[in-house]
């Protein structure tokens, strides 16, 4: 079902945990088999031992899987993390706003998922370099009905009627599954926060990209530019709400992207 | 007839695998309280206030709001801040994560929720849930552990981050190079969770 996380020692049985819950996170496969987790430490029977001690928690924040982020390049991320936010308030969320106004919900969901059926050349990729061969095939499957039923993939009609849902991966990930550490965190312009590994990952990804074959440079950028406006329209208060919750900026999006792609890399 | 009930009891013992009356439990507790929360959500004409207000009556019981705050800071903070300090940190803590809470609800629409197995983490259990919203499925954690007045929830995962080690991220790095003090000014003054006085609890000698 899963195949095997990265192995340094010390983190495996934090990611086993991770990997276990992973297995009962996601509802698009229910009847997956839950396997004990004896190799997360403590015996299942010391379930109510915690008693009144709240730092007998703290072992999963303390455990390897969260030491800190690589950061040489702090001073650049922090100012790129600024930038990218004047770009999202001054530029990006007033055109999505304008944009919402005009298009309505339907339009801009079936749009988002026309480029996303795009996109499955880097899924079905990804899926078979991490020999996952099923959720591949999931992916190819999807592809082909929502292609064709879901007219160019304007509709999900693979989810909605048959109940196959994406598995997003990308190179990054592949890196990571095979066992590439993150290198150091890197906020990228207008991509936000992002390491090493996954700009690398970018590349392969960028030629398995169909939008990437359109010739002219220009057509092809305001193609991109059309999926982000479509997408943040979408998403509008989603960052401002992050936003509010943090009380370092800068730390809080690199720490929550560096845990978020840790546990993408497992699944 | 108590022999039999005995008898039946032990009998779903035997057959049941350890602790799935747990797990069953923290998973009808935590989908008994969403469904409340959902239900209000779902009801424009309530005023927002009282909304929320009732939505924290609702949920507050299974949040361990004080664990939650001392895990923020962790051992290595907690036990050197003193008594006073300790209550002011966790006071707006609190505070804050309440009101991230509840703006996050401002975010919902019209999402299903699904509920995953609950599963035994060794001295916590962990219900995975998943928002399904329009044009997305983010995963929800909730984690649990057994306290004296039963389960309470101690971190939340969303999306594969939680909330308690990112917030053990940014008060670290506060604190590293900084005091307690720059910790809680900028608890005050930070995002739009900042509180525009200082609060009256008439049992802190120390604040402002």
């Amino acid at each position: 079902m899963t195949s095997l996380p990265r192995t340094t020692p010390a983190r495996l049985p934090v990611f086993l945990a991770i990997l276990v819950l992973l297995s009962g996170g996601c509802a698009a496969h229910p009847a997956a088999v839950h396997e004990p987790v004896s190799a997360t430490g403590p015996e299942v029977s010391s379930l109510a031992a915690v008693g009144g001690d709240p730092f007998a928690l703290e072992e999963e924040f303390t455990a390897g899987a969260t030491e800190p982020v690589s950061d040489p390049l702090i001073g650049y991320n922090r100012l790129m993390t600024q930038v990218n936010d004047k770009i999202y308030f001054w530029l990006l969320k007033p055109v999505a706003q304008g944009y919402r106004a005009v298009v309505p919900e339907g339009a801009r969901l079936a749009v988002g998922r026309f480029f996303r059926n795009l996109l499955m050349p880097v899924r079905f990729a990804n899926n078979l370099l991490q020999l996952k061969p099923k959720r591949a095939g999931t992916e190819l499957a999807r592809f082909l009905v929502n292609t064709t039923v879901g007219v160019l993939g304007f509709g999900d009609p693979a989810a909605n009627r048959f109940g196959l849902q994406a598995y997003p991966e990308d190179f990054g990930q592949t890196l990571g599954h095979y066992g590439v550490g993150s290198g150091f965190h890197l906020v990228l312009p207008l991509l936000g926060p992002s390491n090493l590994r996954d700009t690398l990952g970018l590349i392969p990804d960028y030629f398995l990209d169909p939008v990437s074959y359109i010739e002219e440079t220009d057509v092809q950028l305001a193609v991109r530019a059309y999926d982000r406006v479509n997408y943040t329209s979408l998403h509008i208060g989603e960052y401002e709400s992050l936003k509010k919750d943090a009380v370092d900026l800068y730390t809080f999006l690199r720490d929550g992207y560096e845990q978020r792609r840790n546990k993408q890399i497992e699944e | 007839m108590q022999f039999l009930l005995t008898g039946i009891l032990c009998l779903c013992l035997a057959v049941t695998p350890a602790l799935a009356g747990d797990l069953d439990e923290v998973r009808d507790l935590l989908k008994g309280k969403v469904d409340k929360v959902v239900v209000l959500l779902q009801d424009k004409t309530l005023d927002k206030v009282h909304r929320n207000e009732r939505i924290l009556d609702i949920v507050s019981p299974i949040f361990d709001y004080q664990t939650m705050a001392k895990l923020s800071l962790g051992s290595k903070y907690w036990p050197g801040l003193g008594q006073a300090k300790q209550l002011e940190f966790s006071e707006l803590f609190i505070k804050r994560l309440q009101a991230s809470y509840l703006d996050k609800l401002d975010l919902y629409t019209d999402e299903e929720i699904l509920y995953g197995e609950p599963q035994a983490q060794g001295k916590t259990v962990h219900m995975p849930t998943t928002m399904v919203s329009r044009d997305s499925r983010i995963g929800m954690l909730y984690k649990f552990y057994r306290a004296a007045q039963g389960w309470k929830i101690y971190d939340v995962e969303i999306g594969g981050v939680s909330v308690i080690q990112t917030y053990r991220s940014q008060f670290d790095g506060v604190l590293s190079e900084g005091t307690i003090d720059d910790l809680l000014g900028k608890l005050k003054s930070e995002g739009s969770f900042a509180l525009p006085a200082p609060v009256d609890t008439g049992s802190r000698p120390g604040a402002q």
